[in-house]
């Protein structure tokens, strides 16, 4: 059968061009040269697929190519054109919470998208949002730190 | 090139022709948590992805009239966020805040969750407490059906294959206002169920006026438990009939080992969590009735 029509925009940038009808958002994208999604289980399970689509965050691997279309995509690669992302990002280096990172580009986009919508949580309120993303290293202290320290950062420029 | 065809229809009556015209060689894509697995293990017979993620008037919670309406693709998390859900019928919120995670709960759905029949499906045991009725429609029928009667075995449901639910409802009444939902897991997040209990429950002068009682994880299917809800109705609330009704929780319960869990574990789980769940909701029911 063939393939289908898709339009998207990912990180802001409008692409056209044709998916599977049972392709997911994990391979479509990383087909499409988006390698910073990464595959781990494709099972839903460990959240380094983990997306923004339409404002929300989502495991790309459990989720069609074909349901991004006329939808807005985000990638971690995305994130740095927004403040909250660059802090996010200065934040996970400076705590030391990224080890082999395999894990980060998922918990970065968790993160953000978790922050927009609750700027000043506390560290159960985090632990929370985050436990669909798995991190094989870090013990997820360093991780829980980085994004405290971001939301401290929110509560004090309020 | 394509394994599947897919189709992405803009209302609801699209969908029942396709699937009048295809039956079991189509199948419905909501949240696809669990599709694009079942795809990827190719347990899917059908050729047909009819994606009905586009179809407006299959989303939304309202009320209506004395009635309550889900749309089969509210999601987990709108369960959560809704002022209706969240303010008035805990029972639903606490069973999806303890679903999958965060990320899984803005895509999966709750029809999605009846359909797939799991006997560990989370959204099914609220919604057999507040005694549900789907509503279910093809080209040639439309019908409603208890959740209670829904359920066919593991992950059988009495759905045709050229069916679809198109919403859930449940009464406004005050017996659904008061419920109480438990789930033991492996860990805290993403786990699935090693045994659930709801309870919905109103009291009036110290009697119970009406109990409802449903399990995951205990039986072939999410169930209700009916002799222990039959046992307890119209008796005065003291701690013997309590430890009575836990012993019929017991003996009702079907459970089985797996990975998981032993069935002597979910047979005396299934027990304490319906204890907590109703001391719970008495403690809460009594204290206001005395006030
Ligand atoms: C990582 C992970 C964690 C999970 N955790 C949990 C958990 O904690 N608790 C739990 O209960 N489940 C869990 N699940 C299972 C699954 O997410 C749920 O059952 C979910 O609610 C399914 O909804 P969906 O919209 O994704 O369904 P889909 O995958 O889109 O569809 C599931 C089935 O329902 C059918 N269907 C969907 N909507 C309709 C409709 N309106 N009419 C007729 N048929 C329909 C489809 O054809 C398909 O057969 C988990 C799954 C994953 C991958
Ligand atoms: S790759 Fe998507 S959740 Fe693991
Ligand atoms: S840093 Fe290695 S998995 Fe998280």
């Amino acid at each position: 059968m063939e393939e289908y029509k898709i339009d998207l925009t990912v990180n802001g940038e409008k692409i056209s061009t044709t998916a599977k009808a049972e392709e997911s958002l994990l391979k479509f994208l990383r087909r499409n040269g988006f390698t910073e999604v990464k595959c781990g289980c494709e099972k839903g399970e460990c959240g380094t697929c983990t997306v923004i689509l339409n404002e929300k965050a989502v495991k790309s691997c459990i989720t069609l190519a074909l349901q991004a279309n006329h939808k807005e995509v985000w990638t971690v690669k995305g994130m740095e054109k927004f403040e909250l992302g660059r802090k996010l990002q200065k934040s996970f280096v400076n705590y030391g919470a990224i080890q082999c990172g395999f894990c980060t580009p998922g918990m970065i986009i968790t993160a953000k998208n978790y922050l927009d919508q609750n700027p000043i949580p506390n560290r159960e309120e985090i632990k929370k949002a985050i436990s669909g993303n798995l991190c094989r290293c870090t013990g997820y202290k360093k991780i829980v730190d980085a994004i405290y320290a971001v939301a401290v950062e929110n509560q004090r420029s309020k | 090139m394509s394994l599947f065809k897919y189709i992405s229809p803009k209302t609801k009556d699209e969908v029942l022709e396709i699937l009048q015209k295809e039956k079991s060689n189509a199948c419905i894509v909501a949240g696809c948590s669990n599709v694009l697995p079942n795809i990827r293990d190719k347990e899917i017979k059908a050729k047909v992805l009819i994606d009905i993620t586009n179809i407006e008037q299959l989303k939304g919670i309202y009320q209506k009239e004395d009635k309550i309406f889900l749309g089969p693709l509210t999601t987990i998390n709108e369960l959560i966020y809704s002022d209706i859900t969240s303010k008035e019928y805990k029972v639903l919120t606490q069973a999806a805040q303890e679903f999958a995670d965060p990320l899984v709960r803005n895509t999966a759905t709750i029809g999605g969750n009846l359909v797939t029949a799991s006997p560990a499906a989370d959204i099914a045991i609220p919604l057999l407490t507040l005694d549900a009725l789907i509503k279910i429609e093809s080209t040639r029928d439309k019908r409603e059906v208890k959740l209670k009667d829904f359920f066919v075995g593991p992950g059988e449901t009495i759905l045709q294959d050229d069916e679809m639910i198109v919403g859930i409802e449940f009464e406004q009444s005050d017996v659904n206002k008061n419920g109480y939902f438990i789930k033991i897991g492996q860990r805290k997040a993403m786990a699935i169920s090693i045994a659930t209990v709801a309870v919905n429950l109103e009291v009036r002068q110290n009697k119970i006026n009406q109990i409802r009682i449903a399990a995951g994880s205990v039986a072939p299917t999410p169930v209700r438990l009916t002799g222990a809800e039959s046992f307890l109705k119209n008796k005065e609330i003291n701690d013997k009939l309590v430890e009575e009704a836990i012993d019929r929780v017991r003996e009702e319960v079907k459970p089985i080992s797996d990975i998981r869990a032993s069935e002597e574990y979910r047979r005396y789980i299934s027990g304490l969590l319906f204890k907590r769940a109703f001391k719970k909701l008495a403690d809460s029911s009594i204290h206001q009735f005395t006030n």
